[in-house]
């Protein structure tokens, strides 16, 4: 979409699953057209994702693929036939990112390494996600999200003492390694405005979530203490900075919980007044930040029992406006129907799609005040813009696309 | 070679929010600017300290957020020169980074209009909590508490066997701030984008609560499609059903990440020999488990909850590293649930270079942390200077702006 400025960004997005796709989804919603080559052969598995909009899988209907889908093109091609491999290394030609997120080693395999691409388009950008990177002893090795946060160290830091690691709950490092990727894109395209240099962006999932947990490397290399020991990890108290009250709550419901973190004793005495001061809170035992780290169990106690009863909405905006740092912990259908901040910013928004009606997706985050990201279009149904593609970017014709689509190249 | 955003002056204000998005830009050739008021930004009372000994310049937290980065004292509370100095610099900059509450900047006079009069280049990013308008925008928030409301906490905890009635649970690390931060820096790198192709500067409103909320994977397409809020799980992810456990406990107490099992015909056969040799799995060239619809997990078949309980007896006699390497060597993705800093010692991300040297007050020589998440082969990641003492560039900065060189 002109004036959006990532228009004219052509981005070739070979792309599966969710972290290449999360960090096309960024530059998509900001105008690049971000073109993603599909294969029937091999499709993305999110295109069979659940949720499935009707009885069975079409490819058409994956709820999941539409969410980190939208607004990008799709054309087949069957890379693994000659013409439709001269077809891509064309495309790739007059673009200006190429992103793919298999294991290392795979496009070097299809003769489609770095080098290879810079023979094609001097000016590409290549942005590789792989696990461990594309050099160092381990790089044929995999990752999933979940792998990169085990072996990166964010499942360990999530967890009640004592127990199992709760873990992430999802792919959190899909998510942060297509922003690190989206990041990175966005910085060689700057340097290519400014030196005329393309480059190769090698990202490696596991490196992109060591960086997350900086400070607590350094407690092992300057502190010689690791995160591994007694007490570690807290639950939800809190680790650094090392305050009290800091934990989630029980409040009236099924399953319904508030987190409360105090953070001096400003805010301690806000709360106490927030809670209508009872006799417990003038406890001695309670009247620093170090007593009321110290005494945590008899304090969380305190405070589970003010809550219990209590409508954990109701809790968030009385202790807000008390200055206390709170928020009920929203399930998903909670900030899609009950979060006021959501509703009054407009955040959800509706786009048409084919098989599957009207569907609702996140606004654009960050709000950017004269190019705001827009949502176009719904997620593509597969090979949905082949020949407009051919046609715009390559110039083919209605006969020689047909040529190639009777030689078996677009499936 | 230097850095792709080398050149690109930043003014950064900013604490526990906000300054990760200043290192990106930093540690990538930008010149950042970090205004601190006198008694420094609050990181600087985060700790872990060095030897555990609190002071403005021992925060561990503040070391890593803030390398390649200038600190400069301006009392802009207290000050109206330091204010105009803050404009001054503001008006030469192309990038203003602040996490404020909303309104503070503009009651400082450094509000994107009055910037924007002298500096039209100026790409404002605002990072708060909430956003700039709405119910909400004058809540205040930890880590914590922004996860929580954004959402992904709720996907984080435990079975109700493991953990009776649990909570759900606040990863550690500073996760809400980062995520804030990856956002507030794509912004700001658009914008630059948009710029470099012709335009003006601009304002950017980046919420912490809509980009924690755009991170949730799949639990929002399950309520969105089906009205459905998934249920947490002890070490996994969050489902609409029950799945198999994945953390398994090794030999050496440690835990290993076990899932993906037997996706592929090549990488069960793989497995599939590997116990045998070591005595597990002797059922497992039994025909049904031939088909991998059988193996699958969460199908509820016999055949995973065989796999499963069977690996979980393997797993039990190895250590948690030979497990991990063990299981790549048959193209599975499992991986050792390690501590952060058990990273450091990973022999692969040192034949990377990804562990960078860095000192500061109290420390005797130097000590590694994780450099770059990202490998720019033609404009790379650089470790200039450790985090700055505070005001240590107090002077030098208004040296530059009265157009002098420092001595």
């Amino acid at each position: 979409m002109p004036g959006l400025p990532l228009s004219g960004i052509r981005v070739i997005d070979l792309t599966w699953i969710i972290a290449g796709p999360t960090a096309t989804r960024y530059l998509a919603d900001f105008g690049a057209d971000v073109i993603k080559v599909e294969h029937e052969q091999a499709v993305d598995p999110i295109r069979l994702g659940r949720p499935i909009v009707g009885d069975s899988p079409t490819l058409n209907n994956s709820g999941f693929f539409n969410y980190v889908n939208r607004n990008k093109r799709s054309i087949l091609l069957n890379v693994r036939h000659p013409f439709g491999m001269d077809l891509l290394k064309r495309l790739i030609a007059v673009s200006d990112v190429v992103i793919e997120n298999f294991s290392a080693g795979t496009l070097a395999s299809w003769e489609l390494d770095y080098p290879e691409m810079r023979q094609l388009n001097e000016r590409i950008i290549y942005c590789s996600i792989s696990g461990f990177g594309h050099t160092g002893r381990d790089r044929d090795h995999t990752t999933w999200g979940p792998t990169a946060q085990a072996l990166g160290g964010l499942t360990l830091t999530s967890g009640l003492p004592g127990l199992t690691p709760a873990g992430w709950g999802y792919s959190f490092m899909d998510h942060t390694a297509g922003y690190s990727a989206a990041i990175a894109i966005l910085m060689a395209l700057h340097h290519r405005h400014r030196t005329g240099e393309g480059q190769h962006i090698d990202m490696s999932q596991v490196e992109a979530a060591t960086v997350l947990n900086g400070p607590a490397v350094l407690d092992r290399t300057v502190n010689g203490r690791s995160w591994r020991r007694e007490g570690l990890p807290p639950g939800n108290r809190a680790w650094e900075p090392a305050v009290a009250p800091h934990n989630t709550y029980p409040c009236a419901g099924e399953d319904r919980w508030i987190a409360v973190a105090v953070t001096n004793d400003a805010e301690w005495e806000a709360l106490v007044r927030a809670m209508g001061e009872p006799a417990w809170s003038r406890d001695a035992r309670f009247g620093s930040n170090a007593d009321r780290r110290a005494n945590q169990d008899a304090l969380d106690e305190h405070i589970a029992a003010w809550t219990a009863e209590r409508d954990d909405y109701d809790l968030m905006a009385l202790l807000q406006a008390a200055g206390v740092r709170a928020a009920v912990c929203q399930k998903p259908g909670d900030r899609v129907e009950s979060d006021p901040q959501f509703a009054a910013r407009g955040w959800w928004q509706t786009l048409p799609h084919p098989d599957m009606g009207d569907t609702t997706h996140d606004g654009v985050a960050p709000r950017l005040s004269s190019t705001p990201g827009v949502l176009q279009r719904a997620a593509p149904r597969i090979g949905e813009h082949t020949r407009e593609i051919l046609s715009e970017a390559l110039d083919l014709s209605e006969a020689e696309i047909g040529e190639f689509a009777e030689a078996g190249v677009f499936m | 070679m230097s850095g792709p955003v080398a050149g690109l002056r930043v003014v950064e204000i900013a604490d526990e929010l906000g300054q990760y998005a200043g290192k990106l830009l930093a540690d990538m050739g930008a010149d950042v600017v970090k205004i601190e008021p006198p008694e420094g930004s609050e990181a600087r009372r985060v700790g872990p300290f060095v030897n555990d000994e609190p002071g403005p310049n021992r925060s561990l937290n503040f070391w890593y957020h803030n390398t390649n980065k200038r600190s400069a004292v301006l009392d802009l509370e207290g000050s109206e020169s330091d204010r105009e100095t803050a404009r001054a610099l503001l008006a030469r900059a192309d990038v203003f980074l602040e996490a404020l509450p909303p309104g503070r900047a503009a009651a400082l006079g450094l509000g994107y209009d009055t910037l924007a009069a002298a500096n039209p280049r100026l790409i404002h990013c605002a990072l708060t909590p909430f956003g700039q308008d709405g119910p909400w925008a004058h809540y205040r928030v930890t880590d914590l508490v922004a996860l929580a409301a954004g959402g992904p906490m709720n996907m984080n905890g435990y079975d109700p066997e493991d953990a009776p009635g649990a909570p759900p649970i606040h990863g550690k690390g500073d996760q809400a701030y980062n995520t804030g931060a990856h956002f507030a820096a794509m912004g700001i790198l658009t914008a630059l984008l948009g710029r470099d192709a012709g335009g003006e500067g601009q304002y950017i409103d980046c919420s912490m609560h809509e980009a924690l909320s755009s991170a949730t994977e799949v639990g929002l397409p399950h309520w969105l499609y089906t009205k459905t809020n998934i249920i947490r799980q002890t070490g996994r992810h969050a489902a609409t059903v029950r799945t198999e456990p994945w953390i398994h406990r090794a030999r050496d107490g440690k835990d290993v990440l076990v899932f993906n099992i037997g996706r592929s015909n090549e990488s069960w056969g793989k497995l599939k020999r590997w116990m045998q040799s070591h005595g597990f799995g002797a059922n497992f060239d039994e025909e049904r488990f031939d088909d991998p619809m059988n193996r699958m997990a969460a199908r509820g078949t016999p055949e995973a909850k065989e796999i499963f309980a069977e690996v979980s007896s393997f797993v039990g006699t190895l250590d948690a590293e030979e497990v991990y390497r063990g299981s790549q060597a048959c193209g599975l993705p499992w991986g050792t649930v390690r501590s952060p800093d058990e990273a450091v010692d990973d022999p692969h991300l040192h034949d990377r270079g990804h562990f960078v040297a860095t000192t500061g007050e109290g420390l005797d020589g130097e000590a590694l942390m994780p450099g770059a998440p990202y490998v720019l082969t033609a404009s790379p990641w650089e470790l200039r200077r450790p985090a700055p003492k505070l005001g240590e560039h107090t002077e030098e900065v208004l040296a530059e702006l009265r157009g002098l060189t420092p001595e």
